[in-house]
C-alpha cells in the first residue's frame, strides 16, 4: 500500500475513532452538528456510519454488530459501548497541542496563560509526564520574548483595529524611518515575532521585526484591515510576492547545507565543481548585500551588480574599522 | 471486508476480550481475517499491528501461557486505550483551543487532539475580543511525533544522520528531551556510540526514525534545553566574553532588547555592550547582519576574523 493511501486510511480511521463516542454520548445528534464539530462533509459522514454499521464483535450476527441508525438527520449508534470513549491522546497531539501552547503563553499579558498553564499540566499527567515544559525528559520550548511594551501595543492595536506609529529599523536600508501601518496580524516564527501589516510609507505589504522597532504609538485612526487576512502564508518569515527583486549567486558545499533551511530559494542547481547555483527573491539590495557579507568566502558570483558594489563597500568599511 | 472494517473488528474484538487472544484466534474469529494461507495471514496482521501503533493505540503483546514456547497473546487494554478523565475547566479547554489555533500549518495534531479533550463540551465560537497572530513552530517536522513517543516511552532511537560536514553517518541515541529553539527543533540525548551527549538538529535526520527496547535512565536534573543552548554558541572549550560597540544610532537596539547586559559609555556617543561568546564565527556572522553600526571591540581574535572572513570581497576590489 502507497504511503498516501496509508496516511488517509490512518486519517479515517483516527476521524471514525472519534467521531464514534461523540455519537454514543449524544444519541439524536444530527448529521450536520457531527458534520460541523469534526470538520467532515455530509457525504463522507454518512460513508462512515455506512462502514461501522458492518463491523462489531466477533460473531457478528445481529447482537454482536455496531447498530448505526439515522433517522431526520438524527443519528443513533447503539451496541458499541467499547468505543464510547475517545482513544487516549496521542503524544503528537499532545505534543502539538503543548508547543501552541508555549507560543500563547509567550505573548505578554495573555489573560489565557493560567488557564493554559493548568490544562498543559493536567495534559501532561494523562500522558505520564510530570512536568511537559522541562527539559528534562520533555519537551522544551524556548522562545525569543521579544520587547514587551511593542507586542503589548501590537496587541492592543489589533484588537482595536487601529493604526500604528513606527519608528523602526530596516535591514534593507540600514536605517530607522517613521511610517504609519495597518496592522493585521502577528506570527512568530524562526524565533522572532513579526508584526505583519500594510506599510502606508512604502504603500506595500510589509513583515516588521518586532525588536527592530524602535518606538510604536497606537493611533486613534482606524485601520484597514483585510478579511480574508491569513497569518499562515507568512509561514518562514516570509512576504510571499508575485514579483520582486531577484538575486542570485553560487555558494559552497558548506554553506549549501544549511542555506535552504534559512532562506527559501526560487531555483537551485548543483555545479560540477560541488557549489550551488541559486536564486532567491531579494528583500532589497542592502538586505542581499548584508547576507554576502555574512558569506564571506563562501560566496562568489553576486548577481545583480548593484548587490556586490555594496556589499564590497560595506565590506571596506567594515574592514577599516576593524583593522 | 475492506481493510479499515477489518481494523476496527479488531480494535473492538481485543478492547472487548477478557483476556489475550493468540495470532491464531485473531484469525478465526475476528472478522476480514480470511487470508487463503497462513502466510498471507501473518502478512496483513503484521501490516494491521503497525497501523494501530502508528495511529497511538496502545496494543499490548503479553505470553498467553508461561510454559509455552511460542503464541503471543494480543490485548488492548482498556485502561490504557481510553482518554483518562482530565476534568478540564471550560477556561482551560478555551486556552486550549487558542493554543491550537495559534500553530501556523501543521494544526491537525493539534485539532484531533483538542476535539478528544472536549467530548464532552460544547464547542461555541470564542469570546471576547481577539486578533489575529500565529506561530511557526514548524511542527509539522515528520519525525517529531515518533520522537516524543519515543521519549514518552523510554525507548531507544536509530537513524541517519546528516552532519553539518554533509556525510551520514548512522547513530542509535537514548533521547533525553525534545528542544524547540529559533524555529528549529533539536533531540539532545546520549550518543551510544560515542558515548557522550549530542544534539540533533531533527530536519538533518535522514528518513525514517526506528525505535529500539532498551533501558536507560535520563541523569537526575538534566535541563536539555539547557545543552542545546550551549552546543549552539559555545565550542571552544571556554566561552569568553566579547565587547560590541554600537554607535549613536544603533545603541537603542542593545538598549531596548539586551538591556540586562553590562554596557559602558564609548566616545561619540556610541555604547559598548559585554556578551557572552564562545564562537567567534557566529559572533562575526551576527555583528555583519547588522550592516554598518557595529564594531567588535573585543576579544581581538574576532576583530582578526571578521576582517579575514571579509577578505574576498575587499581584495576583489
Amino acid at each position: 500500500m502507497s504511503e498516501t493511501a496509508q496516511g488517509r486510511l490512518g486519517t479515517r480511521l483516527r476521524r471514525i475513532l472519534l467521531l464514534l463516542p461523540y455519537a454514543i454520548k449524544n444519541p439524536g445528534v444530527t448529521i450536520d452538528e457531527l458534520s460541523d464539530r469534526f470538520g467532515v462533509k455530509k457525504k463522507d459522514l454518512i460513508g462512515d456510519l455506512n462502514l461501522v454499521f458492518v463491523c462489531g464483535l466477533p460473531g457478528y450476527g445481529p447482537g454482536d454488530l455496531i447498530d448505526v441508525s439515522i433517522e431526520n438527520d438524527q443519528v443513533f449508534v447503539q451496541m458499541a459501548d467499547y468505543f464510547s470513549s475517545p482513544l487516549r491522546i496521542t503524544p503528537a497531539e499532545a505534543l502539538s497541542l503543548y508547543v501552541g501552547g508555549a507560543a500563547v503563553i509567550a505573548l505578554p499579558e495573555m489573560d489565557e496563560a493560567d488557564a493554559l498553564r493548568r490544562a498543559l499540566e493536567k495534559l501532561g499527567h494523562a500522558i505520564g509526564i510530570e512536568q511537559m515544559g522541562t527539559g528534562t525528559g520533555g519537551i522544551a520550548v524556548r522562545w525569543e520574548p521579544g520587547p514587551a511594551n511593542h507586542l503589548r501595543l501590537a496587541r492592543q492595536a489589533l484588537q482595536e483595529q487601529r493604526r500604528m506609529r513606527l519608528e523602526y529599523f530596516s535591514a534593507n536600508r540600514g536605517e530607522l524611518s517613521t511610517r504609519t501601518m495597518d496592522p493585521w496580524g502577528l506570527v512568530a516564527a524562526l524565533g522572532h515575532w513579526y508584526l505583519i501589516g500594510f506599510d502606508r510609507l512604502r504603500n506595500d505589504e510589509r513583515m516588521f521585526r518586532v525588536d527592530r522597532i524602535k518606538e510604536a504609538e497606537v493611533l486613534d485612526e482606524p485601520a484597514d484591515i483585510p478579511d480574508d487576512f491569513d497569518p499562515s502564508r507568512y509561514r518562514g518569515a516570509f512576504v510571499p510576492r508575485d514579483e520582486q527583486d531577484i538575486v542570485s549567486f553560487e555558494i559552497s558545499p558548506a554553506a549549501a547545507r544549511w542555506f535552504a533551511d534559512y532562506y527559501p530559494l526560487r531555483s537551485s542547481r548543483e555545479l560540477d565543481d560541488g557549489w550551488r547555483a541559486v536564486e532567491l527573491t531579494s528583500g532589497g539590495t542592502r538586505w542581499a548585500a548584508t547576507l554576502v557579507l555574512r558569506l564571506g568566502d563562501q560566496v562568489r558570483a553576486v548577481k545583480p551588480e548593484p548587490v556586490l558594489t555594496e556589499a564590497r563597500t560595506l565590506a571596506s568599511v567594515l574592514t577599516d574599522a576593524h583593522s | 471486508m475492506r481493510r479499515i472494517e477489518r481494523l476496527i473488528n479488531l480494535i473492538a474484538a481485543l478492547l472487548e476480550t477478557l483476556r489475550p487472544m493468540t495470532a491464531e484466534e485473531i484469525r478465526e474469529r475476528i472478522g476480514g481475517y480470511d487470508q487463503p494461507n497462513h502466510e498471507a495471514f501473518r502478512r496483513a496482521f503484521e501490516r494491521d499491528k503497525e497501523a494501530l501503533r502508528s495511529m497511538g493505540i496502545p496494543l499490548e503483546v503479553v505470553p498467553t501461557d508461561p510454559y509455552a514456547d511460542q503464541a503471543d497473546g494480543y490485548i488492548i487494554t482498556k485502561a490504557r486505550y481510553y482518554l483518562p478523565q482530565l476534568d478540564l475547566e471550560p477556561d482551560e479547554l478555551t486556552a486550549l483551543r487558542l493554543a491550537s489555533d495559534a500553530l501556523l500549518g501543521s494544526g491537525e495534531d493539534a485539532g484531533s487532539g483538542l476535539l478528544k479533550l472536549s467530548i464532552d463540551a460544547p464547542i461555541g465560537p470564542l469570546s471576547g475580543p481577539r486578533f489575529t497572530w500565529g506561530a511557526d513552530l514548524a511542527a509539522e517536522e515528520p519525525v517529531l511525533g515518533p520522537l516524543y513517543s519515543a521519549l514518552v516511552d523510554r525507548r531507544g532511537v536509530q537513524f541517519s544522520y546528516e552532519s553539518g560536514g554533509g556525510q551520514k553517518t548512522f547513530r542509535r541515541v537514548e533521547p533525553f528531551g525534545i528542544v524547540h529553539r529559533r524555529g528549529r527543533w533539536y533531540l539532545v540525548g546520549r550518543d551510544v556510540d560515542r558515548e557522550s551527549i549530542r544534539s540533533f538538529r531533527l530536519s538533518r535526520i535522514a528518513g525514517d526514525l526506528e525505535t529500539v527496547n532498551v533501558t536507560y535512565e535520563i541523569p537526575e536534573g538534566f535541563d536539555a534545553a539547557e545543552h542545546v543552548s550551549a552546543a549552539l554558541e559555545i565550542q571552544t572549550e571556554a566561552s569568553t566574553t566579547a565587547v560590541v560597540r554600537f554607535d549613536a544610532r544603533m545603541r537603542w537596539w542593545p538598549e531596548q532588547n539586551m538591556a540586562s547586559n553590562p554596557s559602558t559609555e564609548a566616545p561619540g556617543g556610541a555604547l559598548d555592550v559585554e556578551m557572552i561568546v564562545g564562537n567567534v564565527e557566529a559572533l562575526v556572522s551576527w555583528v555583519l547582519g547588522f550592516g554598518e553600526g557595529l564594531q567588535i571591540v573585543s576579544p581581538p581574535e574576532a576583530r582578526t576574523a571578521l576582517v579575514e572572513h571579509l577578505r574576498p570581497l575587499v581584495q576583489s576590489r
